[in-house]
C-alpha cells in the first residue's frame, strides 16, 4: 500500500477522512490509528509523513520518489522519528531519547513527525510524558500513534488525538491476495487465520522452522489420542526445544488453537476451511471421536489461559506442562 | 536491642581504632602505595591544600594533619598526595563493622574508623585476647587494614588502651594497671580532655592524669562543673557507660509516647495527649538542634493491636504546630474509631540543623525571602541563647564523646 | 566519484568530523561519514543529528596541492571502518574511487580496500546558510564566553530549555545566559561589525562544550549565523552546526537584583582557595553547604562541617565590606564555579539578604555576571 488510492481499497473510510483533511490543509497534530495487524496502520503513517515533507505532491498523493519520500521510507529522514517496542515493550531509554527530541528543533526544518508503534505498550509513565508533549503541540509537529489494542490506550491520550478506526481485513480477499502471491490454498487458509500481514504470511509459508512447528502441532494433537503416556516426553524433547523464543511459544499455542478449532468445526460440520489438520477423513474422524465438543471447548479455554500465562512471563515449560495436564484430564 | 549487661558485672570492652584509616584504605585499594609516605589532602594540586591524614611513613618524616601540602612537601619531597575518597572509606567502614557484628551484637560505632564492642558474653570459648587477636588478623587479612585494639573493663580505659600501641597494637588495660600505665600520662592525652579543659586544669596544678585522679572533687567541680567529677572518675578507671548499639540512632528519630490512664475514644482527651506529645518532641528537637522530614504516629488499641503510620514531607520541620498538623492528619486518616490505649508521635529522618539546607531557586525564592525577617529573628534569638551550631559543635569536642554526632546513619549499615 | 588525497590531511579531517558521529543513533545513515567531491575540494560531514561537523579540504591552498584527479560525486562511508582504514594505509596519498553501484575502492600503495558505500542522497540536508546573516568574532572571545557560562546550564530534564545557553545579539551586544535555576551565568560582549539582531536562540550546553573542544585556538575568527532551527559556527575549514532547543527561554534580566545591602570586595584567588578548603569537609549529598559571615572590619568567616569528618573555620581578609552584616549559606561548588569563571584579579560580591540571590562581578566591569541562589538553613 504505497499510495492513498491503494489504502482506500482496503480502508475506504479512514482514507477518505485523512485525504480530506490533507486537501483542506487541516492535518491534526496527533493521530491515533487503531486497527488489527495488517490493516495498514504503518502504510497510513508513512503516507501521512511523506505528505508533510514531499516536495512533489500531486493532490494528496506524495510522489514516493523524491529525496524526502525516499528517506522517510528508508527511515533515514532525521526529522521523522520512529518509536517502536524494542522486544516486549518500549524501553525507558527510548522514551528518554524521544523526550529529548521533543525539546530540540528539527534538523532540516522545524517540521517534525513522531510515529509511535504499538502505542499500547507504553508504560503509564511514558504515556504521560508523551501526553505532556501533546498538550503543547508545536505548530509544525505531528504525532502518529499506532495500536492494535485500542482499549489499552489511556483515555487522556485518546482524547488528545484524532482517532482513526481501521476496519478489520476481509479474510476472503486476504486469502485471494495470498494465493495471488503464490501460496497454496491450504497455506493461505492457515496464514489468513494467523495474520493479516501479507509479508509475514509469505515469509512463514516458506520458513522451515514454521513447517516443522506445524508438524509438531499435528503430532501433539494425535499423541493425546494414541500415545497419551508419551505426551510429557514429547513436550520436553521436541516442543520446548523447537518453540524457544517467546514469540515462537505464542505461535505454537496459536497453531495448537487452530488445530483444536479444526476438530470442533469437524464436529459441527460447519464447512469451515481446515487450517491445520490436513489429513484423510478417517484419521480426522478418530480425533473427532476422541475429543467431545464439551472437551474441545474446555481445551480452547485452557489454551487461551496458557497464552495469557505466557504473556505474564510464566515459564514456557510450566505453561506447556500445565496445559497438557489439563487437556489429558 | 537493649544492652542487658548491668554495670556492676565485670565487663570486657574492646575499643577498635583503625590505624591511619584513610591512608590505609588507599593502600589496600592500591597496594603499590604500601610502605610509601602517603597523605590525603583536600586539594593536592594546590600548595595550600591541607593534609587530612597521612601514613606512618609520612608521619615519620614529620608530616602532620592540618599542614598545608606545601609544608608537607618541604618535609617529605617524595610524599604521595591524594584526594580523599570518602565513599571508599565509608564502604571499608561498613565492612569492618560487619566483621565486628559477627562477634557480638553489642557494638557501638563511634565514627567512621572506631567503635566499641562488649564481648563479656562471648568469651566462653576463647579468651578476650584470642578474640581480639583473631579480629585484628581477620580485618588485616580480609580487608588489608591495620587496627589497634584496646581491651579493658570499660569504654574509657579501652579507648585509652587502643591509643597506647599503634599500629596493630593489642593493649590490655586493667584497673590494677592504672597507676602505672595511665597516671603518668599528661592530662592532655586523656580522652575527653580538650585543649581548653587542659589549660583550665593546669591552672589548678593538674598536669598528669594521676594529678587529676587525686585532686579533690570540689575544686574540680568548681572549675569544670559536672564534667570535672566525670573526668576524675575516668582517671580512676571508672566509666559505667554501656556499649550502646542504639547510640547512633540517637538522633535519627525523636519521639514521645504515652499510655492513657484508661482506654478511650474521647477525642478531646486524645487531642490533649497529642499536644503534650508534640510539645515533648519539639522540646527534644530544640535541645538537639534538629529538624526532621517525616512524622510517624503510633496507635495502640485496647486489644494491644498497634499500628504505625507515617508521612514523608518535602521540607524539614521542627515546630510543635507543624508536627501536630501532620500527626493530626495521620490520626484523622488512620484511626479506626476503636478505643486506644497508647499514642506515640515520632519525628523521623532527623538531621542536625547545621547540616540541612534548602537550595533556593531563582524562579521561586521570593516565597522564602518573604519570610526572611522571621528567620533572621529566630536566628538572632538562638544566637542570644548560645545556640550557634558552630559553637556547639566545638563544645561537644570537649565533652566525653568528641567525635560523636548523629550524622552516622551510614555507620549502621553493617546491619544490612 | 574519484580523488587522490594527502593521507595526513584526510586523517585530521576525519578525526574532526568523527567528533559528531555517534554509534548509537536511530537514523541508520548517520552511522556513516559523508564525502562530497567537487573540483574545488572535498567536504566531509559527520553528525549525530544534534551536532553536525563539516570539514573542508581545498584541492589546493597556498600553492600546496591536497587533492588531485578529482571526479565529482558523493558517498557515505561506514564510520566504523573508514577512519581505521585511512589511519593504517601505507602511503602518503590515498585514492578513493566510487563506482555507480556505490562500491568504494580505497587504495594506497599496494593496499586496496573494497567497501560498500551508502547513498549520499540519504544523508540529512544541513541548512545552507546565507553569509549575509552572519557576524564574525575572535575565536578566543567565543571560547571565553562559552567557558564563562556553559557550566551553569541545567543537567535536569525537568525544564529542558534550561539545558541550553540563551544567546542573543541585540543593539550590537552579544549576550550569553545560562541558568540551572540555582545559579546564573551571564556574559556580554560588544560586536561592532554587524547590524544583525536575534534573540531566544537557545543552544544545547552539550553542543557548546563540543564546540569549545573542537575550535582551534590558533585560528583567528569564527563566523556565526543563525537559522530558525540551527546555529552555525564557521571557521576557515570547519563548519560546526548545532540544533537549537525548542521553546522560550525564561526572562532572566528582571531576576538580577539591582540594589545591594552588603558588598564585599575580595581578592579572587584568595577567596577561591578559602572556599575550596572549606568545601573539602562539606557534604556533597547535602549540597556542599559552606557558610559565609561578615565579622566586622575587613574580615570574613567561612565555615563548613561534616560530623563524620570534622569542621573547618577560616577567617579571610578582604579588601572591603560595606553595608549590613551578613550570614549566608551557599553551595560551595556553585561559588567556586562562578569565581573561577570570573577572569579578574578582584571580585565584587553584592548581597541583598540571606534568602536572596547574590551577584558576583569582576571588581571593575559589568560584562561578566555570576548570580547564585543561597541555601536556606534552619
Amino acid at each position: 500500500m504505497k499510495t492513498w488510492s491503494d489504502v482506500s481499497e482496503v480502508q475506504p473510510l479512514a482514507s477518505k477522512i485523512l485525504m480530506n483533511s490533507i486537501r483542506k490543509g487541516r492535518i491534526s497534530h496527533a493521530y491515533l490509528l487503531q486497527g488489527e495487524r495488517g490493516t495498514g496502520k504503518e502504510a497510513i503513517a508513512l503516507l501521512l509523513a511523506k505528505g508533510l515533507f514531499c516536495t512533489n505532491k500531486s493532490d494528496v498523493e506524495p510522489c514516493g520518489v523524491c529525496n524526502m519520500c525516499r528517506r522517510i521510507e528508508s527511515r533515514n529522514h532525521p526529522d521523522v522519528h520512529w518509536l517502536e517496542p524494542d522486544g516486549q515493550s518500549i524501553k525507558i531509554e527510548q522514551i528518554k531519547n524521544l523526550q529529548k527530541e521533543f525539546t530540540y528543533s528539527g534538523l532540516e526544518s522545524n517540521r517534525k513527525v513522531y510515529i509511535i508503534k504499538a502505542a499500547d505498550t507504553l508504560t503509564l509513565n511514558a504515556a504521560n510524558r508523551i501526553l505532556k508533549f501533546l498538550e503543547e503541540p508545536s505548530k509544525q509537529t505531528t504525532a502518529i500513534m499506532l495500536t492494535e489494542n485500542s482499549q489499552s490506550i489511556i483515555s487522556t491520550i485518546r482524547s488528545r488525538c484524532q482517532v482513526i478506526d481501521l476496519q478489520p481485513l476481509n479474510p476472503t480477499s486476504f486469502k485471494r491476495q495470498l494465493m495471488d502471491a503464490g501460496l497454496q490454498q491450504q497455506d493461505a487458509v492457515l496464514m489468513s487465520a494467523l495474520t493479516n500481514n501479507v509479508d509475514d504470511a509469505i515469509a512463514w509459508s516458506t520458513d522451515a522452522w514454521f513447517a516443522e512447528g506445524r508438524k509438531l502441532v499435528v503430532q501433539l494433537v494425535e499423541m493425546f489420542v494414541h500415545k497419551p503416556e508419551d505426551v510429557f516426553l514429547f513436550i520436553h524433547q521436541h516442543w520446548i526445544p523447537h518453540f524457544k523464543e517467546r514469540s515462537q511459544q505464542e505461535q505454537g499455542l496459536d497453531l495448537l488453537l487452530l488445530a483444536f478449532k479444526d476438530i470442533l468445526y469437524a464436529h459441527l460440520g460447519s464447512g469451515e476451511d481446515t487450517a491445520m489438520l490436513h489429513m484423510p477423513a478417517e484419521q480426522l474422524n478418530q480425533l473427532v471421536m476422541f475429543y467431545s465438543q464439551q472437551k474441545l471447548i474446555t481445551i480452547l479455554h485452557e489454551l487461551l489461559q496458557a497464552k495469557r500465562n505466557l504473556k505474564q512471563n510464566v515459564h514456557a515449560t510450566l505453561v506447556m506442562e500445565q496445559l497438557t495436564l489439563q487437556i489429558q484430564r | 536491642m537493649q544492652n542487658k549487661l548491668t554495670p556492676s558485672k565485670r565487663r570486657i570492652i574492646f575499643h577498635i581504632d583503625m590505624n591511619c584509616f584513610y591512608a590505609s584504605v588507599e593502600m589496600a585499594y592500591n597496594p603499590s602505595l604500601k610502605g610509601k609516605p602517603l597523605a590525603i589532602a583536600g586539594n593536592p594540586e594546590e600548595r595550600k591544600g591541607i593534609i587530612v591524614t597521612s601514613s606512618y611513613e609520612a608521619r615519620a618524616k614529620g608530616v602532620k594533619t592540618t599542614m598545608t601540602v606545601w609544608q608537607a612537601r618541604k618535609l617529605c619531597p617524595e610524599l604521595i598526595i591524594m584526594r580523599p575518597n570518602f565513599n571508599r572509606y565509608r564502604a571499608a567502614s561498613r565492612e569492618i563493622f560487619k566483621m565486628l557484628a559477627e562477634i557480638t551484637p553489642f557494638i557501638q560505632p563511634v565514627s567512621i574508623d572506631e567503635g566499641y564492642m562488649d564481648v563479656t558474653d562471648v568469651i566462653q570459648d576463647a579468651t578476650a585476647i584470642q578474640i581480639a587477636q583473631k579480629l585484628q588478623q581477620d580485618i588485616l587479612n580480609q580487608l588489608d587494614l591495620p587496627c589497634s585494639i584496646g581491651i579493658a573493663p570499660n569504654k574509657f580505659l579501652a579507648k585509652m588502651a587502643s591509643d597506647m600501641q599503634k599500629p596493630l597494637g593489642l593493649t590490655i588495660l586493667r584497673k590494677r594497671d592504672i597507676q602505672r600505665k595511665l597516671w603518668p600520662l599528661q592530662v592532655e592525652e586523656m580522652y575527653g580532655v580538650g585543649e581548653k579543659t587542659a589549660q583550665k586544669l593546669h591552672t589548678i596544678q593538674v598536669e598528669t592524669i594521676g594529678d587529676l585522679a587525686n585532686k579533690d572533687v570540689y575544686t574540680l567541680k568548681q572549675l569544670l562543673g559536672i564534667n570535672g567529677e566525670r573526668l576524675q572518675n575516668r582517671a580512676n578507671g571508672i566509666d559505667l557507660r554501656p556499649v550502646d548499639p542504639e547510640a547512633i540512632h540517637e538522633f535519627k528519630s525523636i519521639g514521645s509516647s504515652q499510655t492513657l490512664p484508661r482506654d478511650t475514644t474521647d477525642e478531646i482527651e486524645i487531642r490533649q495527649l497529642m499536644h503534650l506529645l508534640t510539645e515533648n518532641v519539639e522540646r527534644r528537637m530544640k535541645r538537639k538542634k534538629a529538624a526532621g522530614k517525616s512524622v510517624q504516629l503510633m496507635i495502640r488499641y485496647h486489644d494491644r493491636q498497634t499500628i504505625t503510620r507515617s508521612k514523608k514531607l518535602q521540607t524539614y520541620i521542627d515546630t510543635k504546630e507543624e508536627i501536630l498538623l501532620i500527626a493530626n492528619d495521620l490520626w484523622q486518616t488512620h484511626w479506626n474509631g476503636e478505643p486506644i490505649r497508647l499514642l506515640g508521635i515520632t519525628v523521623q529522618e532527623v538531621e542536625e540543623k547545621a547540616l540541612i539546607g534548602k537550595q533556593l531557586d531563582i524562579f521561586t525564592y521570593e516565597n522564602e525571602a518573604k519570610k526572611e525577617g522571621l528567620y533572621s529573628t529566630i536566628q538572632s534569638l538562638s544566637e542570644k541563647y548560645g545556640k550557634n551550631p558552630f559553637q556547639s559543635f566545638q563544645q561537644e569536642q570537649d565533652t566525653d564523646q568528641p567525635h560523636t554526632s548523629f550524622q552516622k546513619d551510614f555507620l549502621d549499615d553493617y546491619k544490612k | 566519484m574519484k580523488f587522490i588525497i594527502q593521507r595526513d590531511t584526510l586523517i585530521s579531517s576525519v578525526q574532526d568530523v568523527m567528533k559528531a558521529v555517534s554509534p548509537r543513533t536511530a537514523i541508520p545513515i548517520l552511522t556513516g561519514i559523508k564525502l562530497v567531491a567537487k573540483q574545488h575540494g572535498i567536504t566531509l560531514t559527520g553528525s549525530d543529528s544534534d551536532i553536525s561537523i563539516e570539514s573542508y579540504i581545498p584541492a589546493e591552498s597556498d600553492g600546496i596541492v591536497y587533492v588531485e584527479d578529482i571526479e565529482e560525486g558523493s558517498i557515505v562511508l561506514q564510520a566504523r571502518y573508514f577512519p581505521d582504514i585511512i589511519r593504517k594505509l601505507p602511503e602518503k596519498t590515498v585514492e578513493i574511487h566510487v563506482d555507480d553501484q556505490l562500491k568504494v575502492t580505497i587504495r594506497s600503495g599496494n593496499a586496496e580496500y573494497n567497501l560498500n558505500g551508502l547513498d549520499a542522497e540519504e544523508y540529512p540536508q544541513l541548512p545552507q546558510v546565507n553569509t549575509d546573516d552572519s557576524f564574525d568574532m575572535p575565536i578566543d572571545l567565543l571560547k571565553g564566553m562559552i567557558k564563562q557560562t556553559v557550566f551553569a546550564v541545567s543537567t535536569m530534564e525537568t525544564r529542558p530549555i534550561l539545558t541550553g545557553v540563551n544567546i542573543s545579539l541585540e543593539n550590537g551586544e552579544l549576550h550569553f545566559t545560562a541558568t540551572d535555576s540555582h545559579r546564573l551565568a551571564s556574559r556580554k560582549l560588544p560586536i561592532s561589525s554587524t547590524s544583525l539582531s536575534f534573540s531566544n536562540i537557545v543552544v544545547p550546553g552539550k553542543s557548546l562544550n563540543e564546540l569549545n573542544k573542537i575550535l582551534n585556538d590558533n585560528e583567528e575568527t569564527v563566523e556565526i549565523s543563525v537559522t530558525n532551527n540551527q546555529i552555525l559556527f564557521r571557521t576557515k575549514h570547519l563548519n560546526f552546526l548545532s540544533r537549537l532547543l525548542d521553546g522560550t527561554y525564561p526572562e532572566t534580566s528582571r531576576l538580577i537584583p539591582e540594589q545591594s545591602k552588603t558588598t564585599i570586595k575580595a581578592h579572587t584567588k584568595n577567596l577561591i582557595h578559602t572556599i575550596d578548603r572549606a568545601s573539602l569537609l562539606a557534604r556533597e549529598e547535602s549540597g556542599n553547604i559552606v557558610r559565609l559571615a561578615t565579622k566586622g572590619g575587613e574580615l570574613l568567616e567561612i565555615t563548613s562541617n561534616s560530623p563524620e569528618i570534622g569542621q573547618v573555620t577560616e577567617d579571610l581578609n578582604v579588601h572591603a565590606i560595606d553595608g549590613e552584616e551578613l550570614k549566608i549559606s551557599f553551595n560551595s561548588k556553585y561559588m567556586l564555579d562562578a569565581l573561577r569563571a570570573i577572569d579578574a584579579e578582584d571580585v565584587r560580591i553584592e548581597f541583598t539578604g540571606a534568602m536572596r540571590p547574590f551577584i558576583i562581578r569582576p571588581e571593575n566591569g559589568e560584562a561578566i555576571l555570576q548570580l547564585i541562589l543561597p541555601v536556606r538553613t534552619y
